[in-house]
């Protein structure tokens, strides 16, 4: 038998004891994983909307306040004006309308260059990108099953017909369900070649996205507005923020209380097994080793404590965020963050029971009744 | 033959000097000895046979066992970990643990590796009959074999010496017996040194030399038989 397997035996002893610790530091667990969940999510959701997929920012008429692609248009010539400003990599021009789609009387239409669909964040799952100015259209997975349409069939667009030559998957759930054709096809269709509603902008390389949307700003402020404002994102930061902290907050709140139950458990393990680590002390052992075994079975219940959390969290988060439109996102820093506390709260937990014992003296602790 | 236990005017005393437990002990034994303590209760035996095994220290005088000065060292860990075995009145295995799991306890302290952990706990258990029983939990066992597994245990890293205190003191007559035969086999197959305390004559005439303790004072040191002696509370 080994040190370790030793160590890991030993928390079971006591099963009730061990569980209600466990059920104690998993209800911390579980709330850190979940906000963290949500968290980035929001984070994700936020991303999408302001960066529009591949853009670092977007662009429109300052009548169409911060919507990403409202109906209002703007002058094409924006699109060469804002390519010539500083630190602009690629400018590519969307043009939203509302139009009859197929059985529906009202759908949206977005025109965009082909080269330019990875700005909107288009991935395409089955087929291909339509050509420039040719009678063919891209549909999101979601219209697709809900028309049952599939590559190849036609739809009819303002009474024209169009070919569906792909169809595309997308993170942001306003295109999800939308229709995509070139820039010149809707221009053709609505009788409107000089006028565009947004501009997705990609800045060079090196270059700060918001530096870039500062300077646009400057420059054409009084007819223009970069979605991706100085003034949004500093309400989304605080927003973030405050989230954040609550989940700071939260997992403070797990270390007390963790920290409060693992620290009863171990010391009622400790009085009960007082004959026993004199014992131990008799046969040799050295306090560090005794130390080591009691902060060990702290950790022992509060990681599997923070395995079992993360799973609860991210089931939860799974059946719960759905309901209220949102997709939790998990990354490694939260589940970091919670087998983190996990381990500060065994080894805080641990210590104090485990010092108690170590001071000890051998021949009280083999008399104790 | 030379001395394993060497204690010169050796003085403890609890409750800020109000109970004297050892008056000025004054003792010698030899290695490979059999030497029992006896005396009533409070008389210090225990004490003695503790500053013996270092579990507890002496307020003045000199200690040394097995090539340790027990009142200067600072490792004493060490030294009960090579070279004492405990045996305890109750067995004090640990339950949750299986029966060689429980011998090997001792050896955490060594370098071996647990298959030669596990090998030498299995040869213990074997030398003290209960090989078979390796795998079962100790409250699977009667009283005798779970001493008789506390035995193994002490000596899982070959003590030079083994302090047993009142090893029979919770176990029937005819167990008794078993558990003491099995002592001093082990004493005279691997030339350990045993020191026994204990209340029972019948136990203590057994020893090579029997050894009376009054009021933290050795009354009797050296003789090898009881006649016209002892009479114990």
């Amino acid at each position: 038998m080994s040190f370790l397997k030793f160590i890991l035996k030993n928390p079971f002893r006591r099963k009730n004891s061990a569980i209600l610790a466990i059920f104690g530091i998993c209800i911390g667990i579980i709330v850190i994983v979940a906000l963290g969940g949500i968290t980035s999510g929001l984070v994700s959701t936020f991303e999408d909307t302001i960066h529009a997929g591949g853009a670092d920012f977007s662009i429109s008429g300052k009548e169409t306040g911060n919507s990403a692609y409202g109906t209002n248009t703007i002058s094409a010539n924006w699109t060469n004006i804002i390519a010539n400003v500083s630190g602009v990599e690629e400018v590519y021009p969307i043009y939203v309308v509302l139009t009859s789609i197929g059985d529906d009387y009202m759908n949206t239409l977005i025109g965009i260059n082909p080269n330019g669909t990875s700005m909107a964040d288009l991935g395409i799952v089955e087929g291909r990108i339509f050509t420039d100015n040719a009678s063919e259209v891209i549909i999101g997975k979601v219209y697709a099953k809900d028309k049952n349409l599939s590559v190849g069939d036609s739809i009819k667009i303002k009474g024209e017909n169009f070919k569906v030559v792909g169809i595309y998957e997308t993170g942001n759930s306003n295109m999800a369900g939308a229709v995509f054709t070139s820039i010149t096809k809707v221009g053709d269709l609505m009788d409107d070649k000089d006028s565009i509603s947004n501009l997705y902008v990609k800045v060079k390389k090196g270059e700060d996205p918001k530096t870039v949307a500062d300077r646009i700003d400057k420059l054409y402020g009084e007819n223009i507005t970069t979605v991706s404002s100085v003034m949004e994102m500093q309400q989304m930061a605080t927003m973030l923020n405050s989230l954040q902290a609550a989940s700071w907050g939260i997992s403070l709140l797990a270390i007390v209380v963790g920290g409060l139950g693992i620290i009863n458990t171990m010391l009622m393990s400790v009085f009960e097994r007082t004959r026993e680590i004199g014992v131990l002390k008799a046969v040799g052992w050295s306090n560090r080793k005794i130390l080591t075994m009691i902060v060990g079975e702290s950790l022992v219940i509060t990681i599997l404590s923070a395995i079992i959390g993360s799973v609860i969290g991210v089931a939860a988060c799974l059946l719960l965020c759905p309901m209220i439109g949102l997709t939790p996102v998990f990354n490694v820093e939260t589940f970091v963050q919670a087998f983190g506390i996990a381990i500060i709260v065994g080894i805080i937990g641990g210590l104090y029971p485990a010092s108690k014992a170590v001071k000890l003296p051998p021949t009280e602790a083999l008399r104790y009744e | 033959m030379s001395n394993i236990v060497e204690i010169n005017n050796l003085v403890k005393s609890y409750e800020n000097g109000h109970i004297k437990a050892l008056n000025g002990i004054d003792l010698t034994i030899e290695e490979g000895e059999f030497v029992s303590i006896i005396g009533p209760s409070g008389s210090g035996k225990s004490t003695l046979l503790n500053m013996l095994g270092a579990l507890d220290s002496p307020d003045s005088g000199s200690i040394n066992v097995a090539g340790y000065d027990l009142s200067s060292s600072k490792d004493l860990n060490k030294f009960r970990a090579q070279k004492i075995g405990f045996v305890f009145q109750l067995h004090n295995l640990i339950p949750n643990l299986s029966v060689v799991e429980n011998v090997e306890i001792p050896m955490f302290t060594s370098k071996m590796s647990n298959s030669e952990m596990r090998s030498k706990a299995l040869t213990l258990l074997e030398g003290v009959g209960l090989k078979e029983k390796a795998s079962q939990k100790p409250s699977k066992l009667s009283g005798g074999e779970r001493q008789r597994v506390a035995i193994a245990r002490a000596l899982a890293n070959n003590p030079s010496v083994i302090l047993a205190d009142e090893p029979t003191g919770s176990l029937d007559s005819k167990t008794s017996s078993k558990i003491l035969k099995q002592l001093i086999d082990l004493h005279k197959k691997e030339n350990v040194t045993l020191i026994i305390v204990t209340h029972d004559m019948n136990v203590a005439k057994l020893a090579d030399r029997v050894i009376e303790v009054l009021d933290g004072k050795l009354v009797n040191a050296g003789d090898k038989s009881l006649e016209n002696k002892i009479v114990v509370e």
